[in-house]
């Protein structure tokens, strides 16, 4: 298992660098020119052509490429156009609210959406089957926009329960830190939840056909051993893998999200930094979030090996 | 054993019902037969006549969204069966009453080890630690023959083959020490050689735990060797039934002649071409269950059918010893020997 895991971690290595190389000649043929929008609408040639020099943009693009993968090896990524701060520490400041705002999605997501989904199956075509599906369809067809403004307008303006919008870091104490956690999670989760309750169900009701779970029925076995055992250990790949991809959705969600209940997190930077063209810094956040997924799917593809003897790579 | 003289498990007038779209379908329709204590039983027929409904009507593992034991009585050690509640019912299988499958390669979970479950059998009834559990399961695995039992324990099913997992299976339905053993085509889906093994290991551990078995299976070649007594099934409805000798020595219903003349035998003198006799197949089709069968259900594919087999159900009569068989022209059929 050991030397499993060892193989998997080498091989995200030339998965980054792939990314890392995509990334930067993306920024680079997209049109817009920094250097223009730096030096200001009435700027004259000259002085655009002194901002480039001074970004370094003016050398070969290859020249640049191979000094921005130097320091990328050093874990630099470059200085802000605009703040001339590090990009490290700009997403260094932007990262716990976004932390946050994702675990405590996933989290409440999948210990929600598994059980629902597991309940749905094991009672399927009743009563709970139908209403638990017909939320999730409601819940998928659902923007996170329009769920967000539905709730802020419920919890927030008409019933004052929790706070509108804004972020209260963990430091300034759990409970306000909580709060303000509640609604974006909610409305950034939902269609995640729908995603992960419906591959549950499907999952579980293929499973729960099969011939190894008469056999554990033939064995007198209580039902949530056959359900949680015998049925979710089986269903549970496709399931891990749906939550995984789902990160992806997350993170998409995560600027929308963000940009709605006014959190100070990277989807914010991320919307800022490429109005602006600031090439360091959206660089930078593609980068990790590359890195999040990439990270992701390593604990995906791990988790296989424990769920199931015969999976190995 | 001990308990209430008299048969372990008696089967009284089964009706077991599916609802499909065609309409319903009687899957089982009046069956009755008694399992005697440590004795092994052969349920017979065609795919499709209603012997592994039975095994599972028993056991009560029809699927309730699809199917019903409609009516009839199903009793063990003289307790009703039918009118148990679910979590009495559970407490029954796998202990008192336990079953194994035609598939030994889909019957075991692929993801929990061989050990996990057959433990969780004994840990469940018994009330016995997980770390006795495993021990009984290691006795167990050593039983039915598996080398290296030990190391076995931790080995899940897609690291043995089907003969081994067959045995697995076994092992775990024996390994609460049941009444009553339920074998559901136990070795069709296995080599020739493996299934010979199989049905020994079975026959030897009955003899030692006096598990009575059920033995379902379309195979008269595996009746004849393992079995005591046979129930013969066509249909839904029991249509003979005897002592293993009797049945073969002198089959009654036509249907289970038709059965008889489709085994290939090589007792068969050759002619003085060489060629032996074709085996012959029983003409027609299994009926159509949506619909209700008016007389002998085997009537339309029988040669000695005559208008009163078309229109009235025959009874089950007593032809000497216990020999029961559902037929109008038994005499005929007898005559025609």
């Amino acid at each position: 298992m050991t030397a499993y895991i060892v193989r998997r971690l080498f091989a995200t290595l030339p998965v980054m660098a792939v990314v890392a190389i995509f990334v930067f000649f993306l920024i680079r043929f997209a049109p817009g020119d920094p250097a223009a929008i730096i030096a200001g609408e009435d700027a004259t040639a000259e002085a655009i052509a002194q901002v480039r020099m001074k970004l370094g943009l003016d050398r070969p693009v290859l020249e640049q490429f191979a000094i921005w993968s130097l320091q990328l090896l050093q874990g630099d990524l470059g200085i802000s156009i605009f703040s001339n701060l590090p990009v490290t520490r700009l997403i260094a400041q932007r990262l716990e609210p976004t932390l946050a705002l994702t675990l405590s999605t996933l989290f409440v997501a999948v210990a929600l959406a598994v059980p629902i989904g597991v309940v749905a199956a094991w009672k399927a075509r009743k009563l709970v089957d139908r209403l638990v599906m017909g939320f999730a369809v409601l819940g998928f067809a659902m923007p996170v926009f329009v769920l967000a403004y539905i709730l802020i307008y419920f919890f927030a303006v008409q019933w004052r329960l929790l706070p509108v919008q804004g972020y209260a870091p963990i430091r300034e104490g759990f409970w306000p830190f909580v709060e303000s956690l509640i609604l974006p999670s909610v409305a950034l989760g939902v269609t995640y939840m729908a995603l992960i309750a419906r591959i549950t169900r499907a999952s579980m009701l293929e499973v729960l056909a099969q011939d190894y779970i008469r056999t554990a029925n033939s064995k007198g076995l209580a039902t949530d051993r056959v359900l949680l055992l015998h049925a979710l250990k089986n269903a549970a790949v496709p399931i891990v893998t749906v939550i995984g991809i789902g990160i992806a959705l997350l993170i998409s969600g995560v600027v929308i999200t963000e940009t709605v209940f006014n959190i100070p997190g990277l989807g914010r930077l991320t919307v800022d930094a490429v109005l602006k063209r600031d090439y360091p810094v959206v660089q930078g956040l593609i980068l990790v979030f590359a890195g999040a997924k990439v990270l992701v799917n390593l604990v995906i593809d791990i988790s296989y090996a424990f769920l199931d003897s015969r999976i190995r790579y | 054993m001990s308990g209430t003289p008299g048969p372990i498990l008696e089967v009284r007038d089964l009706h077991t019902q599916f609802s499909t779209l065609d309409g319903i379908v009687r899957a089982v329709d009046g069956v009755s037969f008694d399992v005697a204590r440590g004795e092994t039983l052969g349920i017979v027929g065609e795919s499709g006549c209603g012997k592994s409904v039975t095994a599972m009507s028993i056991l009560r593992l029809i699927p309730r969204e699809t199917g019903r034991i409609a009516s009839g009585s199903i009793r063990f050690e003289g307790e009703e069966l039918t009118t148990l509640t679910e979590e009495e019912m559970k407490r029954l299988r796998g202990h008192r009453i336990s079953m194994i499958f035609q598939e030994p390669m889909t019957s075991l979970n692929p993801v929990l080890t061989v050990g996990t479950q057959i433990a969780e059998n004994v840990v469940r009834h018994l009330g016995v630690s997980w770390k006795q559990g495993r021990e009984r399961a290691f006795e167990m695995l050593d039983l039915v023959r598996i080398a290296d039992a030990r190391r076995r324990l931790d080995e899940y099913p897609h690291q043995l083959s089907g003969g081994m997992r067959q045995r697995v299976m076994i092992a775990m339905a024996l390994s609460c020490d049941p009444q009553v053993l339920i074998a559901d085509e136990p070795t069709t889906a296995l080599d020739v050689t493996i299934q010979a093994q199989i049905l020994d290991l079975m026959i030897e551990l009955k003899e030692k735990t006096g598990t009575a078995i059920v033995l379902i299976t379309h195979d008269l070649g595996v009746v004849a060797e393992t079995t005591e007594r046979v129930v013969v099934m066509y249909a839904g409805r029991k249509v003979e039934q005897a002592s293993v000798e009797t049945l073969f020595d002198e089959p009654l219903h036509p249907y289970t002649r038709g059965l008889m003349r489709a085994i290939p035998r090589l007792d068969v003198e050759a002619d003085a071409a060489g060629t032996r006799p074709r085996l012959q197949e029983i003409p027609g089709l299994v009926p159509i269950l949506t619909q209700p069968i008016i007389g002998c259900a085997f009537a339309p594919r029988c040669g000695f059918a005559t208008d009163r087999c078309r229109r009235e159900r025959p009874p089950l009569i007593d032809a000497g010893a216990g020999h029961l068989v559902a037929c109008w022209e038994v005499d005929r059929v007898r005559r025609a020997a």
